[in-house]
């Protein structure tokens, strides 16, 4: 499992991209856009909006991939921060725009608990600290990562948390103290 | 509250703070305590590092070929705003047909058309001999010419943060605007997009209410777009501003109106 060789040609493009090359942000584009979608979709639950994301997202990426190397992030890390940030400014956007109230959630995106492991999915680019994180997520329980992955990745208070999985608060406060202890301790292990 | 003294509380508070889930009045004196003590920032860093490795983690869905397609349409109207603005600083040396690379590609296109139609009166004046039929062949090609749009009104109209939402072209001869949509804005179902066009004097002229497509044509006479120094695009209630006033809503996307040189 490693994925230096990856980031590599992704640092390469991306400092291509830094310089303006169209054709080595086609082929980041081409590399990268099924991974990152798939987390626009995740945070924004629905398909047409998660398209607006990685738009502005490869737009974003397309402006600022200079300052790409003094993040000293991995590559793929550094792109997800993107898509998220994006991401989480559509939603803000959006809600102060309209209610909630009509917002169509793709049926997939309802059902988060259909993703009941981690499961042996294609790290080909993660990044090894994302491949540790993976390791450790496994060890929690199945609603626990679930919390935790869903607090990070939306933004969300432990009062939204309850009201968006219908917990009871105290719940959702214990699950997200417990996970973050054993991800500490699982995660020193990598350090 | 000394947690360089508790390291385990220390961490546990970062793991929050990087969550998220540390909000209000914890999370500012937090932030003080961040502010203070670089064993603190490091703490918050390390999970903020080990947590955005979440985002490389969501399963992959390989998006709509459409997403592509639209940045490739955004990347090139922004490269063409960019031209087009060089032209209008330079319009001298665009004229004299030493402008930059992308000028001169102009030039050599409108060369090479030139060219085209040279050659085309040539094979016609070499293949007809006959006068009368030679005269039906140039009417149909003037019939021809004047068939084809003649874009001489350029806009791209840009959002707050300058990034090209909406390409506006205008064409006299046939009276007509058309406009791309080259951003991911979508209007809300009960709001409709209204067109204006800025008049020297500083008033607005409503050019029309714009549709959901991303490509929309409207009609427009010259006078209407002449001399506007800017076009302007505002959220209106659906079906545009009533009566004969000016925008009732934010103006969302601006840009100025440049008349082609070339």
């Amino acid at each position: 499992m490693t994925s230096a060789s990856n980031d590599a040609e992704l640092v390469h493009w991306l400092d291509r991209v830094g310089v303006q090359d169209y054709a080595a942000l086609k082929l980041l584009y081409d590399s990268c856009s099924p991974r990152l979608y798939g987390l626009a979709v995740r945070i924004v639950s629905n398909r047409d909006w998660a398209e607006d994301v990685l738009q502005e997202a490869f737009m974003t990426i397309w402006r600022s991939a200079e300052t790409y190397r003094a993040s000293l992030s991995p590559p793929m890390a550094w792109m997800g921060m993107v898509v998220r940030s994006r991401a989480l400014d559509f939603l803000r956007r959006r809600s102060a725009e309209r209610s909630h109230l009509t917002q169509p959630i793709d049926d997939e995106m309802a059902d988060t608990h259909a993703d009941d492991n981690p499961g042996p999915m294609d790290m080909a680019l993660a990044s090894e600290q994302a491949w540790a994180l993976h390791q450790c997520l496994g060890k929690l329980e199945h609603r626990q990562r679930e919390v935790v992955s869903l607090a990070y990745l939306r933004d969300l208070s432990h009062g939204d948390l309850a009201a968006q999985l219908q917990l009871p608060l105290g719940t959702v406060k214990t699950w997200i103290r417990r996970g973050l202890d054993q991800l500490r301790v699982c995660m020193a292990r990598f350090a | 509250m000394n947690l360089t003294n508790n390291p385990q509380l220390l961490d546990r508070l970062a793991g929050s703070y990087a969550l998220g889930t540390l909000r209000g009045g914890a999370r500012r004196r937090f932030e003080a305590l961040a502010r203070e003590r670089p064993a603190v920032r490091m703490a918050v860093l390390t999970w903020q590092t080990r947590l955005a490795s979440l985002n490389e983690l969501q399963p992959a869905v390989v998006p709509s070929p459409n997403v592509w397609r639209r940045i490739d349409n955004q990347l090139s109207a922004e490269r063409e705003a960019r031209a087009l603005q060089l032209a209008r600083l330079a319009p001298d040396r665009a004229a004299s047909g030493a402008g930059p690379g992308w000028l001169r590609h102009l030039g050599l296109w409108r060369g090479a058309a030139a060219a085209g139609a040279v050659a085309t009166l040539l094979a016609v004046v070499g293949a007809v001999q006959l006068r009368a039929q030679l005269g039906a062949e140039i009417a149909g090609l003037q019939a021809r010419l004047l068939a084809m749009p003649q874009i001489e009104y350029v806009a791209v109209l840009a959002d707050d943060k300058s990034a090209a939402s909406v390409l506006v072209t205008f064409d006299p001869k046939s009276r007509q605007l058309t406009l791309q949509r080259i951003g991911a804005f979508q209007e809300a179902g009960d709001k409709s997009l209204q067109l204006w066009a800025l008049t020297p004097a500083g008033g607005v002229r409503s050019l029309g209410v714009l549709g959901t497509d991303r490509l929309l044509k409207l009609t427009a006479a010259e006078a209407e777009v002449r001399g506007a120094p800017a076009l302007a695009i505002s959220l209106e209630p659906k079906g545009g501003v009533p009566g004969a006033g000016g925008p009732t809503g934010p103006v969302l996307f601006k840009g100025e109106l440049i008349q082609k040189q070339l």
